[in-house]
């Protein structure tokens, strides 16, 4: 079944037509999604969370890229996300390009940063990049939030954007989301089924064999840094415009970990892991914090504050749940929500036996 | 002026230091970067608050309690956590880290609420002493102390006595440590209720200058980082060196070049300093062989 | 195989139709028995102190349910933990909206998550009442359906700066403040203040946030040589500033705004250094006789015994006390347009905050007043002024 006759094989999007047909039926499904949750409010959502989780998703694939398939890891990329952000307002707000071209562009300048930041990645390892990474995510936050020309620590309210005249609303947003989203899910798809992507493996798996073999270093590790800024400019501009209002204080190094968590818990290496990773953590992230609401559970878990803890703090629970989510999924599932789909499937497929 | 920001870089650099060397006690050994160093500092420290001023325990004793608590927490979090990470990727023990940092703010959150405390401690951090013009608050003072002596107690603990010895030996080749009959399993736990502890100390002092309250160990941790950086992961006096350093360094640079953009120094010397000296002011740097 | 697919889609087919769909109304979150309203606030990460206000509010429900809520409608309140994030604010606006369908938005501390909700907020004409911030984003432009009641930092700032200059007689004036938008709209008062008696700041200090050392803002206040220093910050913060320039031996008379008016909280934070802090108030003390704190300090020993009778946890009973008012106000036949009609009439109303006066469109700031108050060794506040007129 898996035997490749050709090389071009290895680049096809799609194996088999049994993955087309589920990849049209999956984007029908994006395409009446909006529809559904708001007539039905479907898991509690709204077409914003969806938004949300859309940005999210191209971030993820994004940091994917760069951690999962090249074996980089970061921790500043709320940095990027905040370059993407503020320069897509900025250039809409005060150079006055449309919307269009403003948004490659934040996220063209947030991959030139990727592009500085893989420079001294090439010569640190694990956790040292991890340091790295993190002393350069929040110092952009810290220099963005100093520099009058993005708005101080008071933030940038992001023009309105419109369709035909009209006040775009979340779901023309959805769906000038979810196009570009797929777009660029598509394109990660892709380049890693090239020569590009299996360098960007074979780096990940020992960067001295790699080199060995004549993958040059530098280049595709600045390469992978700046793909993965551009992702996460992209998404950051997006995020701009759905939110209508950013401030550097929000771009935090919470942010960065939420990030990464949403790869680790999708799925290292796995582009569809990266989308379900963060789908999950987002949505757990905004629905968890209702947890005294639940029935029967709610008020128990009210009861035993007030006996052994305090019941100002009872939303915790929330930020204990998305802590122990990230460290089960570490110690049993190292793949993720991946992982554990191949095993459903395997499953699945062998039933009964 | 000058002799002042010396002086009180020099103080809160103390701080930055105990943090620092508790991180590289953990690194030096296992490689973990522990992102719950900060968190775990600061769940001894409530207890302790909860021990002073709930339970009128007496400060000996409470320190006493809360270096027991700090150990217990760190050999349940190796044991039950850490441990169980079958072929563990650097990222994947960041991860573990991250998740028990965010479990323990949480945990601290619900049992004690948000607001801010002050902790009863037996040393002022408002009176000060008067050196020849320049002033060093108590608590400023005994940290240095403590730290100095601190360091002193794990300089000869890691040079003289079998378990340091071990130690170092288990960092530096774990079969080859196991093969001398070196239980290194147990080394870990000890590593990471020593780092612990030192973290507890680091923690109570930090309290103790200013507010009690979950989020107060964010700046202090980040700043461990930076001065772990400055020195060097994997030396102990590495540490405590980046911690004064960027103690020092901060404070210059706030009282002359530029107050509002003291907050960036510490990130701009983790970037810098890892473009040009990865290992940092007195470690080796050694290369990985294939 | 295509059977067990059958399987699987039909399963995701009916997850999607378990949810039921929610129910039109007249208007939206008013039924014949209810009034749903909601409000977000930071229960948990850094902001988390705020969360109080928003539980206050909670109190303030109860007491006017058990005492048979508002000609004949109960008041049905949604908290919900933003974490002091904007995405999140954002996303708890769309559902009190969309799913919940509230009537009106009450309180919420924040600037930035406030910021993102403002718009949607006013867009589908919800009314929001008193965001807990004294901001001008909430005024400007004007929005017909958001009423602010927090006294402007800017107004708050200007008018302590006078007090100070004027009447305690202190000339040379230094500010510490926090780096945001709060720290710069209480600058932005002093400055104008001293602005018109043409002398500047001695020194002016911020901090960070994040900043937990704070020996060098300490002395660079103190080699101004300022004999009055207006702080414009968090509880943290001014714990720290306080504790650093009395090592220094710095002690200059301090004043602040009233979003550091717990002194009960601050004494204890600062073991002790509060005492003698000038501040203003936009409540009355915790231990005030008026006969509503009287009734509410009763409500909340019954009620929530285990929150602490703190500022900013009454605060949010002041911030909606006027909205409640505006709710009776309005009737039996209550709509958005008869709210909004009714708060317009408001003249002077007081409960136990400052009093709140709206006119027409051309005025959303209800409040405008504040007090002074002097902290005692004791960490109770001695009263200094009467509420006194703060807009220029």
């Amino acid at each position: 079944m898996d035997i490749k006759r050709n090389y071009y094989e290895d680049i096809e999007l799609f194996k088999s037509n049994t993955i087309l047909v589920w990849s049209i039926l999956f984007l029908i499904f994006l395409a009446i999604l909006p529809w559904l949750v708001m007539k039905y409010h479907l898991l509690g959502l709204s077409v914003y969370i969806v938004n949300l989780i859309t940005v999210h998703a191209i971030v993820a694939v994004g940091l994917n890229i760069l951690v999962g398939f090249t074996g980089q890891i970061s921790m500043g990329h709320a940095g990027f996300f905040a370059i993407g952000a503020f320069t897509t307002v900025i250039f809409v707000l005060n150079v006055g390009l449309p919307f269009y071209l403003a948004l490659p562009l934040g996220g063209f300048i947030s991959s030139i940063f990727g592009f500085l930041l893989g420079l001294p990645a090439l010569r640190l390892k694990g956790p040292y990049l991890a340091i790295a990474t993190l002393g350069f995510g929040m110092a952009v936050t810290t220099t963005i939030k100093h520099l009058e020309f993005f708005g101080g620590r008071m933030g940038l309210q992001a023009p309105k954007l419109y369709l035909f005249g009209t006040p775009m609303k979340d779901i023309h947003f959805y769906y000038m989301i979810m196009i570009i989203a797929v777009i660029m899910v598509i394109g990660a798809v892709k380049l890693i089924k090239t020569r590009v992507g299996r360098a960007f493996i074979a780096i990940r798996d020992s960067d001295i064999a790699a080199e060995a073999m004549g993958v040059n270093l530098t280049y595709y590790k600045t390469l992978a840094f700046a793909v993965s800024a551009f992702y996460t400019g992209v998404a950051g501009g997006l995020y701009a415009f759905i939110l209508g209002f950013i401030n550097p204080e929000s771009f935090h190094l919470i942010m960065s970990i939420t990030f990464l968590a949403m790869v680790v818990v999708g799925g290292l290496g796995s582009i569809m892991g990266s989308i379900a990773g963060a789908t999950l953590m987002t949505y757990l992230d905004i629905k968890l914090q209702a947890i005294q609401d639940i029935s029967l559970i709610g008020p128990a878990l009210v009861t035993f504050s007030q006996k052994y803890m305090s019941v100002a703090g009872i939303s915790n629970i929330a930020v204990i749940v998305y802590g122990l989510i990230m460290i089960l999924i570490v110690l049993f599932e190292p793949l993720g929500i991946f992982g554990f789909w191949i095993r459903t499937k395997r499953y699945w497929k062998t039933w009964p036996f | 002026m000058f002799g002042q920001l010396i002086v009180s870089g020099l103080a809160v650099g103390a701080c930055y230091a105990l943090i620092a060397i508790a991180m590289v006690i953990i690194y030096k050994t296992s490689e973990v970067l522990n992102f719950a160093q900060g968190e775990m500092a600061m769940i001894s420290t409530f207890v302790a608050f909860t021990l002073l001023e709930t339970h009128q325990v007496p400060f000996p004793y409470t320190l006493a309690l809360t270096l027991l608590f700090a150990i217990l927490l760190a050999i349940f979090f190796e044991i039950a956590f850490l441990r169980q990470a079958k072929d563990p990727t650097v990222l994947g023990l960041i991860i573990i880290t991250l998740g028990f940092e965010m479990v323990l703010m949480g945990f601290v959150g619900w049992k004690w609420g948000p607001d801010q405390r002050a902790l009863p401690f037996p040393v002022s951090n408002i009176e000060a002493y008067n050196f020849y013009g320049l002033f060093i608050s108590k608590i400023n003072f005994w940290t240095l102390i403590v730290s100095l002596v601190l360091m002193l107690i794990l300089f000869l603990f890691f040079r003289y006595t079998k378990l340091g010895i071990a130690m170092r030996a288990t960092q530096q080749n774990q079969l080859a440590a196991r093969v001398m009959g070196i239980r290194t399993k147990w080394i870990f736990s000890f590593t990471w209720a020593l780092s612990s502890m030192v973290g507890a100390v680091a923690g109570m002092l930090i309290a103790a200058m200013g507010v009690l309250d979950p989020p107060m160990m964010m700046d202090p941790l980040l700043k461990g980082f930076a001065s772990g950086v400055l020195g060097g992961m994997t030396s102990l006096p590495g540490a405590a060196l980046g911690g004064a350093l960027l103690g020092v360094i901060e404070n210059l640079f706030g009282g002359y070049i530029s107050l509002s953009f003291k907050s960036v120094v510490a990130f701009a010397i983790i970037v810098l300093m890892l473009c040009i000296k990865p290992s940092g002011l007195l470690a080796k740097h050694y290369v990985k062989k294939v | 195989m295509v059977k067990k697919n059958l399987i699987f889609v039909g399963l995701l087919v009916f997850t999607f139709f378990i949810s039921a769909p929610a129910s039109a109304q007249a208007v939206r979150g008013v039924t014949d028995t209810e009034i749903l309203i909601g409000q977000w606030g930071p229960q948990t990460g850094p902001a988390a102190p705020w969360g109080a206000v928003a539980r206050g509010t909670d109190l303030l429900v109860k007491i006017i349910n058990e005492e048979g809520g508002i000609h004949g409608r109960k008041l049905k309140y949604f908290l919900r933990d933003d974490s002091y994030m904007p995405a999140k604010t954002k996303a708890i606006a769309k559902e009190f909206v969309e799913q919940i369908g509230v009537f009106a938005v009450v309180g919420g501390v924040g600037v930035a998550t406030g910021m993102t909700a403002r718009d949607y907020l006013m867009e589908n004409k919800v009314p929001w009442f008193s965001p807990v911030t004294g901001v001008y984003e909430w005024i400007h432009p004007i929005q017909k359906h958001l009423f602010a009641m927090y006294p402007l930092y800017d107004d708050e700032a200007f008018n302590l700066t006078g007090y100070l200059y004027e009447k305690l007689g202190f000339k040379k004036i230094a500010m510490f403040y926090q780096n945001d938008d709060y720290g710069k709209q209480g600058v932005m008062g002093v400055e104008r203040y001293l602005l018109k008696h043409k002398i500047k700041l001695v020194e002016k200090v911020s901090a960070e946030v994040t900043d937990r050392d704070l020996s060098t803002h300490a002395l660079k206040l103190k080699n101004s040589g300022a004999e009055a220093v207006i702080m414009w910050t968090m509880p943290t913060h001014a714990a720290l500033i306080l504790a650093e320039t009395a090592k220094i031996g710095f002690k200059p008379q301090w004043a602040t705004s009233n979003t550091l008016s717990d002194s009960a909280l601050m004494m204890g934070i600062t073991r002790g250094l509060w005492t003698g802090m000038i501040n203003s108030n936009f409540a009355e003390l915790p231990d005030s006789n008026h006969p509503l704190m009287v009734k509410y300090r009763e409500a909340h020993k019954k009620f929530a015994p285990q929150e602490r009778w703190g500022v900013f946890y009454y605060a949010g009973m002041a911030f909606a006390e006027p909205f409640v008012e505006g709710v009776r106000r309005a009737g039996r036949n209550l709509t958005t347009e008869s709210w909004v009609k009714a708060m317009e009439t408001m003249k002077d109303f007081q409960g136990i905050g400052l009093p709140v006066t709206y006119a027409g469109l051309k005025d959303r700031q209800g409040g405008k007043h504040v007090f002074y108050g002097k902290v005692k060794p004791d960490g109770n506040i001695e009263r200094l002024t009467e509420w006194i007129k703060i807009t220029k």
